[in-house]
């Protein structure tokens, strides 16, 4: 049964446990497969156009992926891995260079969200909450739309 | 006529022009279109820190899309594609296909090649990222579509950034620098009038490259518009340009919708920030 299905046949607490739910058993199944699959050969790593902007430069790829999977596991990450991490822009360049198609440019996002604290973990990197997105975006919507489309597009 | 719901996305709200245009080609190419977007409609790949939020919003778009009961949804925001394929519909229960806007008119571009009747003499070089291109490989795809535009002279350019779009860099200024400044490098070098950006993410970023007289800039729906002789107004670049001025171009009766002080601590600051690029 799907979230909707689930969420109709159960109880307000039950729902709310239910939110982002399959996602997070998603992620979950996901970084099993990663942890599994991947050698630890840095081939992604050193393919990687970003790895020079990092606060914590390195050379050995081997052990900054083994960092990065260290944030996986909810482990503290090394400041090389958590360099990387922060500096990862999701160039893909890592998804052919991956010799046991791990899927290097997904071990990255979800290291990301690990690392920020998404996934239940302590957050090891800093993200700077903009509180004004979602509402700069209405704003600019309210420039931008008339009151009809504003009502029936957004 | 196929019945499609027009994923616009969130961002894509700073141009009015942009959504409009889509909307019109889409309508002209034969598309029932309907448009959702904004933050109520959000894919949620901006909560990377709280994945409860992102799974909630996913699912409650998804939901949103399923009871618009329309067989597939096209994306204009590559950022709202991508989430959709690798984490929402993987994690919900979608009830509709998923095309990018980009694929959808390359599959009709020989029926939007008759309406671009009016010349848009430019000699132009596309701005390009890395990171879409293995998914959709929009690279190739949209100088070949600004390449049928009478008038348009494409120049190939080595030059690709790196990353998914400029969104990506708005906390790594550094490479957002090499990235401005390599991107001027490239105009200046292919001789070309303007830049044109596949994703408005990094139209916001070029509009403060012409804000700044480093190159005139264009997305590139704005360039297939205007030859289909659609005249939307780019109000972001205009406000943009004018910086400190832009109120006087958005006016008071707008001005008060958004709230003068949220304007002016929210909406402001971007519209003045200009680029570092370096000669």
């Amino acid at each position: 049964m799907g979230t909707e299905g689930q969420a109709a046949q159960s109880s307000p607490a039950d729902r709310r446990e239910l939110i982002g739910a399959r996602l997070r058993e998603f992620e979950k199944s996901e970084v099993a497969r990663i942890l599994s699959a991947c050698t630890r050969c840095g081939k992604c790593f050193e393919v990687c156009p970003m790895t020079r902007y990092s606060a914590a430069p390195a050379s050995d790829g081997e052990s900054v992926v083994s960092g990065v999977l260290a944030v996986l596991r909810g482990e503290q990450g090394s400041p090389e891995a958590l360099g990387w991490i922060a500096v990862c822009t999701r160039s893909g360049t890592c998804v052919p260079a991956c010799p046991d198609s791990v899927d290097p440019r997904m071990m990255m996002r979800l290291a990301r969200m690990t690392a920020l604290g998404g996934r239940g973990h302590a957050a090891q990197i800093a993200m700077k909450e903009d509180p004004d997105y979602f509402n700069r975006i209405r704003a600019f919507a309210a420039l931008q739309l008339t009151d009809e489309e504003l009502k029936d597009w957004t | 006529m196929e019945r499609i719901t027009f994923w616009y996305g969130c961002n894509v709200l700073r141009h009015g022009d942009i959504i409009h245009s889509c909307l019109d080609i889409l309508r002209a190419l034969g598309f029932d279109a309907a448009p959702a977007g904004g933050p109520d409609h959000c894919c949620g790949t901006a909560k990377d820190a709280n994945q409860t939020a992102a799974g909630g919003m996913a699912t409650r778009t998804v939901g949103r899309f399923n009871a618009m009961q329309r067989d597939r949804v096209v994306a204009w925001c590559p950022s709202c594609h991508i989430h959709m394929l690798e984490f929402m519909a993987r994690t919900n229960d979608p009830r509709f296909g998923m095309t990018y806007f980009v694929e959808l008119l390359h599959q009709h571009r020989d029926k939007l090649k008759p309406l671009l009747t009016h010349a848009v003499p430019m000699r132009i070089v596309v701005h390009q990222h890395l990171g879409f291109e293995d998914r959709v490989p929009v690279n190739r795809v949209v100088p070949e579509l600004l390449a049928m535009i009478p008038g348009v002279d494409v120049v190939e350019t080595p030059y690709v950034a790196p990353g998914f779009t400029c969104a990506s860099f708005a906390t790594l200024p550094q490479a957002l620098g090499d990235i401005h400044s390599n991107t001027a490098a490239a105009v200046q070098s292919a001789g070309a009038d303007a830049v044109v950006s596949i994703f408005h993410q990094c139209y916001r970023e070029l509009c403060g490259l012409e804000a700044a007289g480093v190159t005139s800039a264009y997305n590139y729906v704005q360039l297939i518009a205007r030859s289909m002789g659609l005249a939307y107004e780019d109000e972001y670049k205009a406000w943009k340009k004018a910086g400190a001025d832009a109120a006087d171009l958005i006016g008071p009766e707008r001005l008060r919708k958004v709230g003068i002080e949220f304007y002016e601590r929210a909406i402001l600051p971007e519209l003045r920030k200009r680029p570092a690029v370096r000669n």
